[in-house]
Parts: C-alpha cells; structure tokens; sequence
C-alpha cells in the first residue's frame, strides 16, 4: 500500500515512516512543508495519506487546507490528518464533501501502535475515523435541535463509535451486545436522518457529518 | 534647525494627537484638544516660515530643509544690507538717520521668531505664554518705532494699555476654562496608570496559574512516566509480563501529559486563534454550544492585532459561558464587526436576564482585560431578559493575514 507522509518534525517524520514501513506500507514520499503536500498528494495519487495540520511556513493549518484541496481535486484520495489538537470544526471541514476516506486524530494516538495502523488502513479503505475527543466534545453539548434531537441515547452511542470509525462488530464489542442489533441501530439512524439506502460506506460518512453539523 | 523642529514636535507631538483623539472618544475635552493641536501645528509653521526668512538659526543642518550655509548666507546677506545702507548714509551726506528703519524691519522677524522660541519652550500654559512674547515684541517695537520717529508725544502707552488688558483677561481666563489639554492629558495618565496596572495582575495571576497546572499536570505525569521506564528496565529479564505493564502505563502518562499540555494551551492561546484568526475561533467556539448561536461576523481579511485579537477571544468564550451556565437561554447570537477603528461585539440571549457584571468573577476580568486597549465593556440584562454583552476595543487591522487558502 502506498503511502505519503507530511510532517515538519524531523522526530515525528522519521517515526512515522519507520512504523507505517513496519506495516507494510511503502513511504513512497515524506514532505517536510505546506507548498509540497500538494504536489506530492497529486503527483503520487497514494492510496493513503497521513498529514500533519500545522506545517511551515505559516505554521497555522496549511496541512489541513492541502488535505481538502487534495481532495477537492481527486475526491475520495485516502488522507488521516494528525494534529497535537483536535478542533471540530476542521473535523466538519474535511468532511463536508462527503466522500469518505478521511481521518482527523489526535497525534497521541500514534503511541498505540495497532490501533493507529488500523485507523490508516481504515481509511485508505475509504472508511472515516474521528478521534474520540472530536465525538466527545461534540457529545457533550446537549443534543436538542433536529434531526439529531429524534435519536434514542443508545443510537446516539452508536453514532458517536461510528464517527470514531469503528466497524460494526467493533461497536457490538464494545456496547456488549450483537452486531444485529447493532446493524438494526445503525439502520434506524440512516431511517431518522433521512439518509436514503445507497451504498452503506457513505451513508455511515453522512451520518457523521450530520451528528458533527449538530 | 533644533530649535524650530523641536517647536514642531512639541507643538504637534504624534502621540499627543493621538491621545486627544481618544480622549475625544471618551466625550471629555474633545473640541479644546483638538483645536488647540491646530493653532500648535499653524502657529509652528508660521515660525518655520519666520525662522527661515530671517535666516538665523544656531542649529544643526541635518535637522531641516533649510541648508545651514544657505542660512547663514541669508543672515550675512542680512548684516551686509544693513551695514551698506549705513555706508550710503553716510556717503549721502549723513543727514536724518533713515538706515535705523532698515535695522529696524530687519531685526523685527528676529525678535519674533526669538519670543516665540522661548515661549514655545515653557510647559503647561503654551498659548498664554506665546501671548505675551508677541505683546512684548510690539511693545518694544512700538517703543523704537516711537524713538526712532523723534520721541514726541509717548503714544506707544495706548497700545501698551490695550496689549496689557488683553493679556490680563487671557491670564485670568486660562485656569477658568474647563478641561483644558492638561486636565484631559492629567486624566488620560490616570486611566492608564490604572489599566496598566490591572492587565499586570493578570498577567501575572496568568503565569502563577500556569506554573502550578504545569507543575501539578505535565511535570508531574513525565516524572511518573520516567519511573514507570525505569522499574520497566529493570524488570525487563525478571519479570516480563510485569515490564510490559509498567510500559502500558509508561504510555498512558504520555498521553495524560499531552492532554494536560493541550488544556493548558487552549487557555494561553488558543490553537485555532492562531491558525484562523478571530473569526475562525468565534465559528469554533459556537461549534461548541449546545444552543443554536447565530454568528454574524463582519472583519477584514487582515489579522487584527494578536493582543486584541486574543482579549475578544476570551471575552467571546466568557460571554457564551455564562449564556450556557445562567441564562438558560434557547437562542443566542454574536455580532462582530470592525468599523471606524473599533471591533465591536455584542453577545447576546433570549434568556432569564438579571445578569449583573458585579457578581462572580468573569466578566470583570474580561473588563479588565479589555480596558488595556481602552477597551469597554457593558452588560444589558433586565429581569426577565433579554440578556445583552457588548464589548467595543480601538482596534486597526494588523498587516498579518490570516493563514494562506
């Protein structure tokens, strides 16, 4: 699996290529800086990206703004953004096209080595990972407005594990109850949210995207 | 030319301008401020002109547009004249002595521009003291005109009058005009004594606040992590299965430490304040309330400067705290626009009312924080509601733009 890597710190930049090369995955290229993410993201076409939001030279959010950029021109290219922060807004910015095969986590989660290589895969898979301090910021305002407000608690919960990527057995395992059930809640959100049957990757993409618009 | 340069710059200082233009702001002596700025600003451009005609000046060439050899060749220029019209004199006979006119008309712009320097140089009282240097300059210059028309009848004592009473009213008058400059300046150093002194309490309340979450937060997880490695060292051949849970817990006080490190950043400066400016982190910060807000945003592409930028930021986020704590409000709303050198930002609630700035500590903080940039704070909220924040700071766009899209 080819993989592109954009990170400013040497440290981090070295790690990250030495963990994905570990998993099989081959670094094709590993920028430095804002103005060659792009090139790199166009010109490699990878099949996942992992960027760094805060790069030179303005250090603010160049990652971030090639991510979507990258993505506006090839929809769909796999990136998971890391960040030392995770800012909900950004979160509703990389997903508003709604084309799945985004990621936004925290840079801490690198340190669990397996669980951040699944999140890349799960990506690269085309599916969406949020990082649980995104969901749980955003699980803590009280969910009063529509549609979200026509959601049960539990569906909430399934929601919010959904947006952090997790597959539909991951969800059961962790609710300690069955996939079915599982899947029967997650087609009672698709019903409530008005998210018409289609292809099922994008409307679990949808579902997040309304519960991060909430 | 020193002298009639540092004229200039005490008549007209930069800063003091500015400063009458925001004591202006705050409705006191607006008019007698300004108004005195432009006689400062006529009257020492009249005395650049006087200086430069006359010619003499002791100062240093680079000071003004006059060259120094160009004015000294003026002021030769000058004494040659006089001194040759004596020559014709008395070649032409050496009857009524005519060349004391002369001497006269040329010493007249050397007198004035003399007088003016001096009284230019007083501090305080500057109008009344240039009065009188100008009274007694036509005095004197009554007197020779007197002598040198054949000293009859002392007419000069009716001018002499006339100059004294008016001198005399204005001396009378000056105390008794209210909020002269120096009364409104006297204020301005209040204020800002003030204010300087409360934006250092926070500041300093800030950093001690800083250093106990460091020491209590991060520090203290890093030092666990570092032993929670080191029993991990040691254990590593004995008693593996045990090494790998100290590792396990090595890595969870990273994480803590992290965490700790980015709540503590949220307060200093918030991230998203740096990457999308104040309009950016306003939208952030609505993302975060569990009531609709609606947010009107009206602010240049340019950054506006970082410390105004940070103080509306923490204002904002305080103002929508107590939305959601006390007001129990279903909607609220933000208004932010830069308009006349002013952001101006009103937050405000369909809630309870009754909020009072006095209690708790929040919003007085935020006055606080905001009367470093003259800025103010005022807080609407009748029982029953609704409830309305409004915050005015002098601000100009900075020549920062905000990140590149």
């Amino acid at each position: 699996m080819r993989a592109v890597i954009a990170e400013d710190l040497a440290l981090l930049r070295d790690g990250l290529v030495r963990l994905l090369t570990a998993h099989d995955f081959d670094v094709v290229e590993a920028v430095e800086d804002g103005p060659s993410v792009l090139g790199a993201l166009i010109g490699h076409r990878p099949d996942v990206a992992v960027i760094d939001v805060r790069l030179p030279p303005t250090f603010t959010n160049e990652g971030l703004l090639a991510a979507i950029e990258a993505r506006r021109q090839v929809p769909g290219l796999p990136i998971l953004v890391l960040s030392q922060y995770v800012e909900p807004l950004y979160a509703r910015e990389l997903l508003s096209d709604g084309a799945g095969g985004v990621g936004y986590l925290l840079k801490d989660r690198v340190m669990d080595v397996g669980q951040f290589v699944g999140a890349v895969r799960q990506v690269a898979a085309g599916g969406t990972v949020m990082d649980p301090e995104v969901v749980s910021r955003l699980l803590a305002k009280r969910v009063r407005d529509e549609p979200l407000g026509r959601l049960t608690t539990r569906e909430r919960e399934v929601l919010a594990l959904m947006a952090e990527g997790r597959s539909n057995a991951a969800v059961a395992s962790n609710m300690v109850v069955s996939e079915k059930a599982i899947s029967k809640h997650i087609a009672n959100i698709f019903v409530k949210l008005d998210l018409a049957p289609s292809d099922d990757d994008n409307r679990r993409v949808m579902a997040v995207l309304a519960y991060l618009n909430s | 030319m020193a002298g009639a340069g540092a004229g200039t710059g005490r008549a007209v200082p930069p800063d003091t301008n500015a400063m009458s233009k925001d004591v202006s702001d705050r409705g006191s002596s607006a008019g007698a401020a300004g108004e005195s700025g432009r006689v400062g600003r006529w009257i020492a451009r009249l005395f650049r002109a006087t200086a430069g005609f006359s010619g003499l000046s002791s100062d240093a060439p680079a000071s003004s547009g006059w060259p120094w050899a160009a004015k000294w060749r003026v002021t030769s220029f000058g004494i040659f004249l006089g001194l040759a019209v004596t020559v014709v004199w008395a070649v032409t006979g050496a009857h009524y002595f005519w060349p004391g006119w002369i001497w006269f008309a040329l010493a007249l712009p050397l007198a004035f521009q003399g007088a003016i320097r001096r009284a230019l140089r007083t501090n305080g009282r500057r109008a009344l003291a240039m009065h009188a240097a100008v009274s007694l300059v036509v005095a004197l210059a009554g007197i020779v005109i007197w002598l040198l028309s054949g000293h009859g009848y002392f007419w000069p004592i009716w001018p002499f009058l006339g100059l004294a009473i008016a001198l005399a009213g204005h001396a009378w008058l000056v105390p008794m005009l209210p909020n002269n400059r120096e009364q409104a300046l006297r204020e301005r150093v209040a204020v800002l004594t003030r204010t300087r002194r409360g934006a250092l309490d926070v500041q300093a309340a800030e950093m001690q606040r800083l250093e106990r979450d460091l020491h209590d937060g991060a520090q203290a997880r890093l030092v666990s992590l570092g032993m929670s490695l080191g029993m991990a060292d040691e254990l590593l051949d004995i008693d593996p299965a045990e090494a790998r849970r100290l590792l396990v817990d090595a890595r969870i006080a990273a994480g803590d430490a992290l965490a700790d490190l980015r709540a503590l950043v949220r307060g200093i400066h918030p991230p998203v304040l740096a990457d999308r400016g104040l309009n950016g982190a306003i939208q952030a910060l609505v993302l975060a309330v569990p009531i609709p807000v609606e947010a009107t945003i009206d602010l240049p592409e340019a950054r506006l400067a970082l410390p105004v930028e940070s103080a509306a930021y923490f204002a904002v986020a305080e103002a929508l705290t107590n939305v959601v704590k006390h007001s129990e409000a279903s909607t609220a709303w933000i208004q932010v626009h830069l308009a006349d050198g002013k952001l101006s930002i009103v937050v405000g609630d369909d809630g309870i009312g009754g909020a009072d700035p006095e209690q708790g500590t929040g919003l007085r903080g935020i006055e606080r924080r905001l009367a470093a940039f003259d800025g103010t704070l005022r807080v609407s909220s009748p029982p029953g509601g609704p409830t309305l924040v409004t915050m005015e700071v002098p601000c100009e766009p900075s020549s920062q733009k905000t990140s590149p899209s």
